[in-house]
C-alpha cells in the first residue's frame, strides 16, 4: 500500500476567505454567525441564523468558465485554486490523468435548484430556463466545475452523503491513492447557505431556533442549552498525494492520511446511531492501526443537535473514554455540511502545526447526557500527532478520517 | 417602440447576458467569432430576448440564420411590425 500526504490546503468559511482567517477566528474565538432577517420572507422557518461566507473576485474567473457555477460552485473553486498554489501544483501535473478531484455537497446549487424550479412553475413552462440551469444545480455541479475549470482529466467523482461528503471525498482519495490508481487528488467539498437548505433541518426540529436574537451565542455543541444546528457555507479542499511522489517534486507536506471508514448506520434516517458511529470510529482506527490511545485529538461532527451531539458523546466515550480531547467547531463557523469534514481537516491540520487544541465555542454548561469525554473548552497548548474527523450524515451515513503529523 | 430603442433593448440583452462590452456590440459583429457566444450562449440569447420583448421565439425558424448581431436587430423589428412584441 502505498502512503497518502496532504500537499495543499483551500479553505473559505464564514470566518475569511482562507485558511488563516479561518486560524484566526478559531484563535480569537470569534463566531461568524449572523441573523439573516431576510429569510422572515420564508413562511414556517423558525431558525434565522446563518454563518454566510463571501466571494472574492469571482468574476476574475472567464464568463463562459463561470457560467456554469452557482455560488456553491465559486466556492469550490476557490478553495480548489487555494489547494493548488499552496500545494505548488504546475499545470503538467495538474492536467495529467494520474490528477483526479473528487468533491462533495448535500444537495448542489441550493439557490439555483430554487430559481430553476421556481421558472418552470410559474406556468408549469420550462422555456424561461437558462442552459445553465441545470449545471448550476446538479448534484456533482461543484465536483463538475473544479474539474473543467481547472482542466481535471484524471479520476472525477461527485460525493454525496449530506454532511459526510466532503470527508467521503477524501476517503475515496485515499483509497485511490493507496491503491495506486492516482498520484494526487483535489478532495473537499463546498456548500452555500440558502433557507431552503435550512428549511430542510427546520422541518426536522434540527435548527436553532431561541437565539434568532442573539445570533453569536448559537450553535452549542454539547452545551446544556443547545438547541439544534446554524448553517454555514463556504469549501474545504485537501490535495491528496502519494508520498514518494510529493518527494520528488518537493511539494510541502502537512500531514498523512492513514485511516478512513465510512459505514452505514442501518438504522434510521435521521436519528443518529450510537453503535454505528463507534463501529465507524473503531474501524477507521483498524485501517491506521492504532490503539485509542494513540489519538491526541477528536475533531467531532457535533452540530448541537439535542440527540446528535450525545450520540457522538456516548460513541466517542465508548471508543476513547473520557482522556482524548474533544471539540467541535461548529460554534465558529456553523455547520458547513458537505463541506464541513474538509474545512475541519484542514483546521486540524494547522491545529498539528501549532501545537494547540481550539476548544467547542459557546460550550458554556456541559449537558450531563454529554459529559462522560474530554471535551475541550479554552485553547488547549500541546503536541498533536494523530487527530481523528468524524462527519456522520443524515441517511445514517457515517464517515471517519484520521491524519497523522508526517512521520519520517 | 422605434428601431433605435428597439436595437438599444438588444444591446442591453448582450451587456447584461453576456458581459459583452459596448465596442463590440456593432451590426455587422459575427456572434460567434466576435462578440464570442457558443451554442450554449445561444439558448440563453432567445431566453433573454424572450424576457425583453415579452415574446415566445423558441421555435421561431428564423432563429437558425442569424449570424451577426444586425441579423437579431432585423429579426426583434420584424417581430415587431408583425406584432409579436408588445408596446411597452
Amino acid at each position: 500500500m502505498k502512503r497518502v500526504v496532504i500537499t495543499g490546503r483551500g479553505v473559505v468559511s464564514a470566518l475569511g476567505s482562507d485558511l488563516s482567517s479561518l486560524m484566526e477566528g478559531l484563535s480569537g474565538g470569534k463566531s461568524a454567525v449572523k441573523a439573516m432577517p431576510d429569510w422572515e420572507g420564508y413562511k414556517g422557518l423558525r431558525s434565522l441564523l446563518g454563518a454566510p461566507a463571501e466571494l472574492q473576485n469571482e468574476k476574475e474567473i472567464p464568463r463562459k468558465a463561470r457560467r456554469s457555477m452557482g455560488r456553491i460552485s465559486l466556492f469550490g473553486v476557490e478553495a480548489a485554486e487555494q489547494a493548488i498554489r499552496d500545494g505548488k501544483v504546475d499545470e503538467t501535473l495538474l492536467t495529467s490523468n494520474r490528477f483526479g478531484c473528487v468533491m462533495g455537497s448535500t444537495m448542489g446549487g441550493a439557490g439555483d435548484f430554487l430559481e430553476a424550479f421556481s421558472a418552470i412553475l410559474r406556468n408549469y413552462d420550462i422555456s424561461e430556463l437558462s442552459s445553465m440551469s441545470f449545471f448550476k444545480c446538479l448534484s456533482h455541479t461543484v465536483t463538475m466545475n473544479v474539474a473543467q475549470y481547472l482542466g481535471i482529466k484524471g479520476y472525477v467523482m461527485a460525493a454525496s452523503a449530506a454532511c459526510a461528503s466532503s470527508l467521503q471525498a477524501l476517503g475515496l482519495g485515499y483509497e485511490l491513492i493507496r491503491s495506486g490508481r492516482q498520484d494526487a487528488l483535489l478532495c473537499g467539498g463546498a456548500e452555500e447557505l440558502h433557507p431552503i437548505v435550512t428549511g430542510t433541518f427546520d422541518i426536522l426540529y434540527a435548527t436553532s431556533t431561541h437565539f434568532n436574537d442573539t445570533p453569536s451565542l448559537s450553535p452549542r455543541p454539547f452545551d446544556k442549552k443547545r438547541d439544534g444546528l446554524v448553517c454555514g457555507e463556504g469549501a474545504g479542499v485537501l490535495l491528496l498525494e502519494e508520498y514518494d511522489h510529493a518527494i520528488h517534486r518537493d511539494a510541502p507536506i502537512y500531514g498523512e492520511v492513514i485511516g478512513y471508514s465510512t459505514c452505514g448506520s442501518g438504522a434510521h434516517v435521521s436519528q443518529s446511531s450510537r453503535e454505528g458511529m463507534r463501529s465507524c470510529m473503531k474501524d477507521a482506527l483498524k485501517d491506521a492501526q492504532l490503539n485509542p490511545e494513540n489519538v491526541d485529538y477528536v475533531s467531532a461532527h457535533a452540530t448541537a443537535t439535542l440527540q446528535g451531539d450525545q450520540a457522538e458523546a456516548a460513541a466517542i466515550a465508548d471508543v476513547f473514554g473520557d482522556q482524548v480531547p474533544v471539540s467541535s467547531l461548529k460554534g465558529y463557523i456553523g455547520h458547513t455540511l458537505g463541506a464541513s469534514g474538509a474545512i475541519e481537516l484542514a483546521a486540524s491540520l494547522e491545529m498539528i502545526a501549532q501545537s494547540i487544541i481550539y476548544p467547542t465555542l459557546n460550550l458554556d454548561n456541559i449537558d450531563p447526557q454529554c459529559n462522560q469525554i474530554a471535551h475541550v473548552r479554552e485553547p488547549l497548548k500541546r503536541d498533536i500527532t494523530v487527530v481523528v474527523k468524524n462527519c456522520f450524515a443524515f441517511g445514517g451515513i457515517n464517515a471517519v478520517l484520521i491524519i497523522r503529523k508526517l512521520n519520517n | 417602440m422605434d428601431e433605435e430603442q428597439l436595437k438599444k433593448l438588444v444591446n442591453e440583452v448582450f451587456e447584461e447576458s453576456f458581459e459583452t462590452n459596448t465596442e463590440h456590440l456593432k451590426a455587422d459583429a459575427m456572434i460567434f467569432e466576435d462578440i464570442g457566444l457558443d451554442s450554449l450562449d445561444i439558448v440563453d440569447l432567445v431566453v433573454a430576448l424572450q424576457k425583453k420583448f415579452k415574446v415566445q421565439i423558441r421555435d421561431d425558424e428564423r432563429i437558425r440564420n442569424i449570424r451577426t448581431l444586425g441579423d437579431i436587430y432585423q429579426f426583434v423589428i420584424n417581430l415587431k411590425d408583425e406584432g409579436h412584441i408588445p408596446e411597452a
